[in-house]
C-alpha cells in the first residue's frame, strides 16, 4: 500500500473519491491528497482513531490544516509505546514518489487515551465529521465494544459495508436519524479489497456537515 | 451423607446471602452506592469488556468486573440486572457514568486490582 498504488488502484476501480484514513495518524495525509488530486481523484482528509473503549471512529475533514491539527491532538494522546516492527510491521511514511522518507516510532495500533465522547468533541472542535467506523463489524466496532450506539453521542454518520446495514442500525436505534451520513465504502486494508465504483455520496451532504462545525 | 447435604445447603445459603454491602465491607474497595444498591444480592461474577459479549453472556445478579467505564456500561448493567460493577485497574470513570449508576441504583466499585486479581478475590470471599 503506497500512495501511488492506492490512487492507481482506485482509478482502475473507477472510483471518483477516496479517503485514506490511517490508524491514529495524519502523517500521510499531505502526500495522499497530493497524489490523489494530481490524478483527478477527489480526496477527503481523514484519520481512523481508536478510542480508549477500543472503538474505531473516522474523523473526516474538508481542509488539510484541520486534519493535521487534529492529528497533533491524537499524537499527544497516544501512549508512548514503541512500534515493534517484528510484530506490527513497518510504519513507513512515504513521499509522492512512494519513497520512504520517515517512519513512525510510536505504535499506532493502540487506543488513544481519550474516550469516545471526548474524541467526538475534539473532532468537532477541529471542524471535522465524526463517523462511527465499520459499525456492524465484529471487531473494534461500536457494536462490539459498547453494545449499541449511545443515545446523545452527537455522531455525524455511520460507515457501513452495504445499504442493508443502514436499515438494521436504524431498527436497532430508534433515536438515530435517517438524515445521518451513511458512508458505504470498502474499508479496504489492502489493494485487493478496494471496491468497484458501486456506491455514491452526495458531496453536498458532507459539505453541509462540515459547515456545522466551522 | 446427611452432613454432606447439610454442608451443601449451608454453602448455598451462604452464597445466596452475599450482598453488595458485604462485598463493600470485605473488599474495602472504594464504592459509590446507596441503600438500594447495597441491598442487592450477588450471585456469581462475570468478567468482560466487550459489551456486546457481556450482554449475551452475563447473568442476572452477577457482579461485573470490567475496565470499560463508558456510560453504556450502566445501560447494559441495568438491562441485564447485574448486582454491581467492579471497575478494575484504576480505570477512570466519567462523572456521567457514576451519575447514571446512582440513578439506576447500581453500586460501582473501584480498585487498582487487575481483572484477574479481582476475580480471585471475589472467589475467595465467596461471591
Amino acid at each position: 500500500m503506497t500512495p501511488n498504488n492506492i490512487v492507481n488502484m482506485s482509478l482502475l476501480k473507477g472510483l471518483e473519491c477516496i479517503a485514506v484514513c490511517d490508524h491514529n495518524s495524519a502523517a500521510q495525509q499531505k502526500t495522499m491528497a497530493l497524489v490523489a488530486k494530481e490524478k483527478g481523484l477527489h480526496y477527503i482528509y481523514g484519520i481512523e482513531v481508536q478510542t480508549i473503549e477500543e472503538v474505531h471512529v473516522l474523523a473526516l475533514f474538508e481542509k488539510e490544516e484541520h486534519c493535521l491539527s487534529f492529528g497533533e491532538w491524537v499524537k499527544e494522546k497516544l501512549p508512548p509505546i514503541p512500534n515493534d516492527v517484528q510484530y506490527f510491521g513497518q510504519q513507513q511514511i512515504m513521499n509522492e514518489k512512494d519513497e520512504e522518507i520517515a517512519s513512525e516510532p510510536i505504535l499506532l495500533l493502540q487506543s488513544i487515551e481519550a474516550g469516545i465522547n471526548e474524541t467526538c468533541d475534539r473532532v468537532h472542535a477541529h471542524h471535522g465529521l465524526f463517523i462511527l467506523a465499520h459499525v456492524m463489524d465484529r471487531a473494534n466496532s461500536i457494536m462490539t465494544q459498547l453494545g449499541f450506539i449511545p443515545q446523545g453521542l452527537p455522531i455525524d454518520g455511520c460507515e457501513i459495508k452495504e445499504s442493508m446495514q443502514k436499515e438494521l442500525i436504524l431498527a436497532m436505534h430508534p433515536y438515530l436519524s435517517e438524515e445521518l451520513i451513511w458512508l458505504i465504502d470498502s474499508d479496504a486494508h489492502q489493494l485487493i479489497d478496494i471496491h468497484e465504483n458501486e456506491y455514491e455520496i452526495d458531496f453536498e451532504i458532507l459539505k453541509k456537515g462540515w459547515r456545522k462545525y466551522v | 451423607m446427611d452432613i454432606k447435604v447439610l454442608r451443601i445447603a449451608e454453602f448455598l445459603e451462604r452464597e445466596k446471602q452475599m450482598k453488595v454491602r458485604e462485598l463493600a465491607e470485605k473488599s474495602g474497595f472504594q464504592v459509590h452506592a446507596d441503600e438500594i444498591a447495597f441491598d442487592k444480592e450477588i450471585e456469581g461474577v462475570f468478567c468482560g469488556d466487550l459489551l456486546s459479549w457481556v450482554m449475551g453472556n452475563c447473568h442476572e445478579s452477577n457482579a461485573w468486573i470490567t475496565v470499560q467505564t463508558h456510560l453504556n456500561v450502566v445501560a447494559v448493567a441495568a438491562l441485564k440486572e447485574i448486582s454491581c460493577l467492579i471497575i478494575v485497574q484504576d480505570a477512570s470513570i466519567p462523572q456521567e457514568t457514576l451519575d447514571k449508576a446512582k440513578e439506576e441504583h447500581i453500586a460501582v466499585f473501584e480498585t487498582s486490582m487487575s481483572a484477574y486479581e479481582a476475580c480471585v478475590f471475589c472467589h475467595e470471599i465467596g461471591c
